[in-house]
């Protein structure tokens, strides 16, 4: 079942001056005719139950899309449905059953921690006790109930971030929509936020994730759609993103012994050799047939290995070939 | 299928509960807005003194007639405590990023305005109702007070104005100081233009300005004659009501157009 179909997302804005290109510059494929094609007609679902990743660089439209999807701008073409309902026609039916962490939003630094959740449970008309009780229970889970009473603009940059998942969460939403949500955070706040995500998902919320965190999206995402200049030019697992980069298999080593490039060349196993220092940085086919090689070699030659480095694809290095083969095209 | 609470079903159900819905949820922006922007020493102080300062400014060494002196230190400090804080929460909470997070919410932009103009109402009915307890205490034997037509006054007075202070914060800017300007070029012609401390009909331009309205029913509770005859009093409320519904549906208008330009880019 799809919990949110994207279907022909367009928006337009309208260029500072018109009739000239925008600040995103003449080259840029999304200035036309003084609009700025922010998203220019994507289309994709996402199930339930899923973590969907939403990846791509600055400018590409990662913002304006979760924004359309979370009624905040009305689309210039297209339109969004969560669980069959037109998101701008169904605003408030649609907004009740969904939770936002926005890029750009923040507490209420005058308010404490525990009255920023009440105040929210109170918008979504939850009753007194339970947003109450659900409130000490979201504070409690992310690490911030010592703190409750202390007005939010005492908080860490990761404090107001938890505090902000927590004002997503009160609503006991469906679908989460987080813009950014371990954006320059602490390690602490990133892995508290990244555990709890995973775990109300596996209690059933689709999450909708945009993030420039690599290792965030590989480590969340069940599913990834990359978006630059306004379109979608990727969308797959990560495995199979990353897929893509098979060249970027690569075994760092060094032995007791300095040992001349030509004869690492020589194992089959390899394809390329960097020397790197005392030691060798090479590019593989198969990391498991060539450890083994490299084993068998210093047996052979009765060298001490020092230290041995395996390098699977990242979804980094997938990303930027993606990006990078969607500007040539 | 899904599973959705309660509010959710109720939002299927009619236009009038959710109606009902959205006016409640008005009450609690009102809580917040009193809580983080009224209920502020600097406000509260700034509330306070500023119609004593008036009400001794205008009494001390002045010949001014008790009436007008009551009426129109009630209606300029209603006119300008109502409006003192609206124009400036719009763009402070987008400047803060409250105000995305707030609209993501199931609450229209209009829940969110007239949660705004609710606050804006008990903030200006309170402090203006301070040279009022003056002119009683000092000024009150040579008054007959209709206590009734002056709170009724009040009351529609201070919603006019609250609707006015929210079109003034329509501009889609991210610096409240954006607002604070243009609401000095808009409000204090209005004030100019209204005979405030004087008879009405000395003013030419007076039947322009909503202050005259509100000064002519405050006048008649003061036991003075509506300046616009027999049926002064319904002129003064239907015309304080219909610029009041005016202003109300001008300043839905504009933001529900500005809204998006403060999220864009």
């Amino acid at each position: 079942m799809n919990a949110i179909i994207v279907n022909n997302l367009a928006k337009h804005f309208e260029s500072p001056k018109k009739g000239k290109p925008g600040r995103m510059g003449t080259n840029n494929p999304q200035v036309k005719m003084g609009l700025i094609r922010a998203v220019d007609g994507i289309s994709f679902e996402v199930k339930k139950g899923e973590i969907f990743g939403f990846l791509g660089p600055n400018g590409a439209g990662k913002t304006t899309t979760i924004r359309m999807m979370t009624g905040v701008l009305r689309p210039t073409k297209g339109n969004v449905s969560i669980f069959g309902k037109d998101v701008w026609k169904n605003q408030i039916l649609v907004k009740q059953i969904t939770g936002n962490v926005p890029e750009e939003a923040n507490v209420y630094f005058d308010l404490s921690g525990f009255q920023n959740l009440t105040f929210i449970g109170e918008i979504y008309g939850i009753p007194k006790k339970i947003r109450i009780e659900r409130a000490e229970n979201l504070l409690k889970k992310f690490e911030l109930y010592e703190k409750r009473n202390l007005k939010s603009m005492k908080y860490s940059k990761g404090m107001k971030q938890r505090l902000l998942l927590c004002m997503a969460l009160m609503s006991d939403p469906e679908i989460l929509f987080l813009d950014e949500p371990t954006s320059g955070l602490d390690v602490q706040s990133a892995r508290i936020i990244k555990q709890l995500v995973r775990e109300y998902n596996e209690k059933g919320v689709t999450v909708f994730l945009t993030t420039h965190d690599m290792e965030v999206a590989n480590e969340l995402c069940h599913r990834i759609a990359i978006i630059n200049h306004g379109k979608i030019i990727s969308l797959d697992t990560p495995e199979n993103l990353k897929k893509l980069t098979q060249e970027y298999k690569a075994i760092d080593f060094y032995f007791d012994h300095s040992v001349d490039v030509t004869k690492i060349e020589e194992l089959s196993s390899v394809r390329e050799v960097q020397k790197v220092r005392e030691g060798f940085h090479v590019i593989v086919e198969d990391i498991h047939e060539s450890v083994c090689e490299i084993v068998d070699f210093i047996k052979e030659n009765h060298f001490i290995i020092k230290q041995l480095n395996t390098h699977q694809p990242k979804l980094e290095d997938a990303f930027l070939k993606i990006i990078e083969r969607g500007d040539r095209n | 299928m899904i599973e959705i609470n309660s509010d959710f079903l109720i939002s299927k159900k009619s236009k009038f509960s959710n109606f009902k819905i959205q006016l409640r949820r008005s009450f609690t922006i009102t809580k917040k807005d009193l809580k983080i922007y009224y209920n502020k020493p600097p406000v509260l102080i700034q509330g306070i003194f500023f119609p004593i300062i008036l009400f001794f400014a205008f009494t001390v060494g002045r010949n001014i007639e008790p009436v007008y002196l009551i009426s129109g230190i009630m209606t300029m400090v209603l006119f300008l405590t109502s409006t003192s804080l609206g124009p400036i929460i719009f763009p402070w909470e987008t400047m803060r990023g409250t105000l995305e997070r707030l609209i993501t919410c199931p609450i229209s932009i209009k829940t969110i305005m007239i949660g705004s103009i609710w606050s804006s109402f008990i903030y200006g009915v309170l402090f203006s109702s301070i040279p009022l307890i003056f002119g009683i205490l000092f000024l009150s034997s040579s008054l007959t007070i209709n206590y009734f037509l002056i709170i009724i006054a009040m009351i529609i007075a201070s919603l006019v104005f609250s609707s006015f202070s929210l079109i003034i914060s329509a501009p889609p800017t991210r610096n409240p100081g954006n607002t604070m300007i243009l609401q000095i070029f808009i409000k204090f012609p209005l004030l100019f233009i209204s005979p405030l401390f004087m008879p009405i009909h000395s003013i030419p331009t007076a039947v322009i300005s909503p202050l005259t309205y509100c000064l002519d029913v405050i006048n008649v509770g003061l036991g003075e004659v509506s300046a616009f005859g027999p049926f002064g009093l319904l002129i003064d409320v239907l015309g304080l009501l219909a610029i009041g519904f005016g202003f109300l549906f001008l300043a839905f208008a504009i933001h529900q157009k500005t809204l998006e330009k403060r999220f864009q880019g």
